[in-house]
């Protein structure tokens, strides 16, 4: 009876320990004692962004294009509430499209063009006598305006070959589009004209809302200035090539002669930005 | 009795020892050239004696007797190395302090360290911005696996699962190889078939196998950050290039029903690329890479020709100048997964 009441207690007591011990290795906060204990990561840090307005002129290249790139001008304005949160927007508008080479192999097609694709591309002719450039339907950005908030969890600074050094942050930015693009207009329904006629090629005004979020460096030569490289995402769907693509068949993924809402595609629209900033005050705050 | 001698021996022994080698401090001119060498072992003090204390730190240990000229401390133990002295730890009252406390840093470090070969390594005198890198890859192997999407293709997209495996020469060079394995994960977008049935236009579409490359890669940069204004963490950016072989094959869309492209074709790539790697600890790291390879692609003839079956007509005569752009992300293991730095922090 003893015997097993010493095998009873003994056991508890293993088991006990085993369950006190594995706890909190797992799960334990480091006890951080001296002179350390609660310090910052780091101290005297300069505070870039806190406090602080940000004008920063941005030239945007559109990526991954069917037929038709956009160089985007615009700005980024921000004000930073915190030295990891900001709020402002972006915009830029179209200033530079140039075709792809797809375009250019659509437009170099030998006369006479085929009479099948008379609603996709146009089949008459300029003063030249030659065809309308495929070139005038394809569409383009024309601006962008988007209100967002910046989030920069990660700041640091770089070293390039050991002589030069950089303060950097990485941010992330999201907020909602809205862009303006020329697209070819709809035709072929009731009360339009039909998508042969030469002048349902004319490209028109439309506007998308949508979603938009990126990712960027930034980097501090002085306490004034500083660039950055951004990544961008903005997803919407549009009518690239201005052809008619779905509308008819069991699926709606067949040519209906008509050029309308359904025609158009989502596309992960993607731009790489480059920025020039400006900040205000022009000498940023140290933290403690 | 005989324990209490055993202890004081060592005592004596382990303040005889050149322990702050590796915290001197400067020189003043001419002040150890005629300094004795470190002794291999510190020879026993006799029984009782106390030690001769010597602060690492002072120039003089106070209540010492001032050294005789050619060295500056440690000389009444005769035992020092250069100017460092012989110190085994502070004395306190005549006591080694190592007696009292002998876990005591200065104490562990006597015992961690042959500080006479530690005395021997070469001191670079210049202050480096960031005196230890966080991760020493000279001499150590990198594996990396990884996934890369293609960036820059719109009518195929040539995904790839890829491992790499470098060689660190140096801490900022690196030699290796690398291997994509894109068979079964082209993709040929919906946009080309609109675009085909659309305006009569076929674009011609390559896929991909495989392709391997000989790279270099060069470290030039490298920091940190600091997380949330909490944890930091390190990472290094580099550049790679290289030359291999990338096996492609077109795939039929200006004349199917006749062109059946069977076999591969090896064509001789250049690869270069740029590259984040984010260190989690000393020997793994999260990798992001733009990487564009360069080659002459061999592509799909646009016109039919009389003899559609002649298989010498189904290629364009002309080769054509392709960037495949890919976004590599992996991990990165450095192996062996443990280093040692060449000198105390």
């Amino acid at each position: 009876m003893k015997r097993r009441f010493v095998t009873a207690v003994l056991a508890s007591v293993a088991i006990a320990t085993v369950l006190s011990a594995a706890g909190p290795a797992r799960a334990q906060e480091i006890q951080l004692t001296g002179p350390l204990k609660g310090a910052p990561a780091v101290r005297e840090l300069r505070l870039y962004r806190q406090g602080r307005f940000e004008i920063a002129p941005a030239i945007s290249f559109t990526l991954l294009d069917e037929y038709r790139r956009t160089i985007l001008v615009g700005a980024r304005l921000n004000y930073n509430i915190r030295d990891w949160i900001a709020i402002g927007v972006w915009g830029a508008a179209g200033a530079i499209s140039t075709t792809t080479d797809l375009t250019d192999r659509i437009d170099s097609l030998p006369a006479p063009r085929d009479p099948l694709t008379a609603v996709n591309v146009n089949h008459s002719t300029d003063p030249s006598g030659g065809f309308r450039p495929f070139a005038n339907q394809a569409a383009k950005i024309s601006y962008v305006v988007a209100p967002q908030l910046t989030f920069i969890p990660f700041r640091g600074k770089l070293a390039i070959f050991n002589k030069i050094f950089v303060d950097t942050d990485l941010y992330l930015a999201g907020g909602v589009a809205f862009v303006g693009i020329k697209e070819r207009g709809d035709c072929g329904g009731q009360g339009q004209i039909a998508c042969s006629n030469p002048n349902s090629f004319d490209l028109t005004s439309k506007s998308k809302i949508a979603p938009t979020f990126g990712v960027g460096l930034t980097f501090y030569p002085s306490s004034f200035v500083s660039f950055g490289v951004e990544y961008r995402g903005l997803p919407f769907s549009w009518n690239r090539a201005g052809f008619d693509s779905r509308g008819s068949g069991p699926n709606g993924n067949f040519p209906d002669n008509q050029v309308n809402s359904t025609d158009e595609s989502f596309k992960f629209n993607q731009l790489v930005t480059v920025d020039l900033g400006f900040s205000f005050p022009t000498t940023p705050k140290i933290s403690e | 009795m005989k324990q209490a001698r055993r202890w004081l021996l060592l005592a004596a022994a382990l303040t005889l020892l050149a322990q702050p080698a590796y915290a001197q401090k400067k020189k003043p001119k001419g002040g150890t050239k005629g300094a004795a060498p470190a002794p291999e072992a510190a020879p026993p003090a006799p029984a009782g004696a106390a030690p001769v204390p010597v602060d690492a730190d002072a120039d003089q240990p106070a209540g010492a007797p001032p050294p005789p000229a050619g060295a500056d401390t440690g000389a009444a133990a005769g035992t020092g190395v250069g100017d460092t002295g012989a110190a085994g730890g502070e004395a306190v009252g005549g006591m080694d302090v190592c007696q009292i406390t002998p876990d005591a840093p200065q104490c562990q470090a006597a015992k961690e360290f042959n500080l006479a070969n530690e005395a021997k390594k070469p001191v670079h005198a210049e202050i480096y911005a960031v005196q230890q890198q966080y991760v020493i890859k000279s001499g150590r192997i990198e594996l990396m696996p990884y996934f890369a999407f293609t960036m820059n293709d719109q009518f195929v997209s040539h995904n790839a699962p890829g491992i790499a495996l470098n060689y660190y020469i140096t801490q900022v060079l690196a030699v290796g190889l690398n291997g994509n394995w894109y068979q079964g994960l082209n993709a040929d977008s919906d946009f080309n078939f609109q675009n085909r049935r659309s305006a009569r236009i076929a674009a011609p579409l390559n896929e991909y196998q495989f392709s391997g490359d000989l790279n270099f890669t060069y470290v030039p940069m490298y920091g940190k950050f600091a997380g949330f204004g909490d944890f930091i963490f390190h990472y290094d950016a580099f550049l790679e290039g290289g030359v291999g072989v990338i096996r492609t094959r077109p795939i039929p869309v200006i004349d199917p029903d006749n062109r059946k492209f069977a076999d591969w074709n090896t064509l001789v790539n250049f690869d270069v690329g740029i590259g984040l790697r984010i260190f989690f600890n000393r020997w793994l790291a999260a990798v992001v890479e733009v990487r564009d390879i360069m080659y002459f692609e061999k592509i799909e003839a646009l016109t039919i020709s009389p003899r559609p079956l002649d298989q010498a007509s189904w290629y364009d005569k002309d080769t054509h100048f392709t960037n495949d752009v890919q976004l590599q992300v992996g991990l990165s293991l450095f192996l062996p997964t443990s280093f040692d730095y060449r000198l105390p922090k």
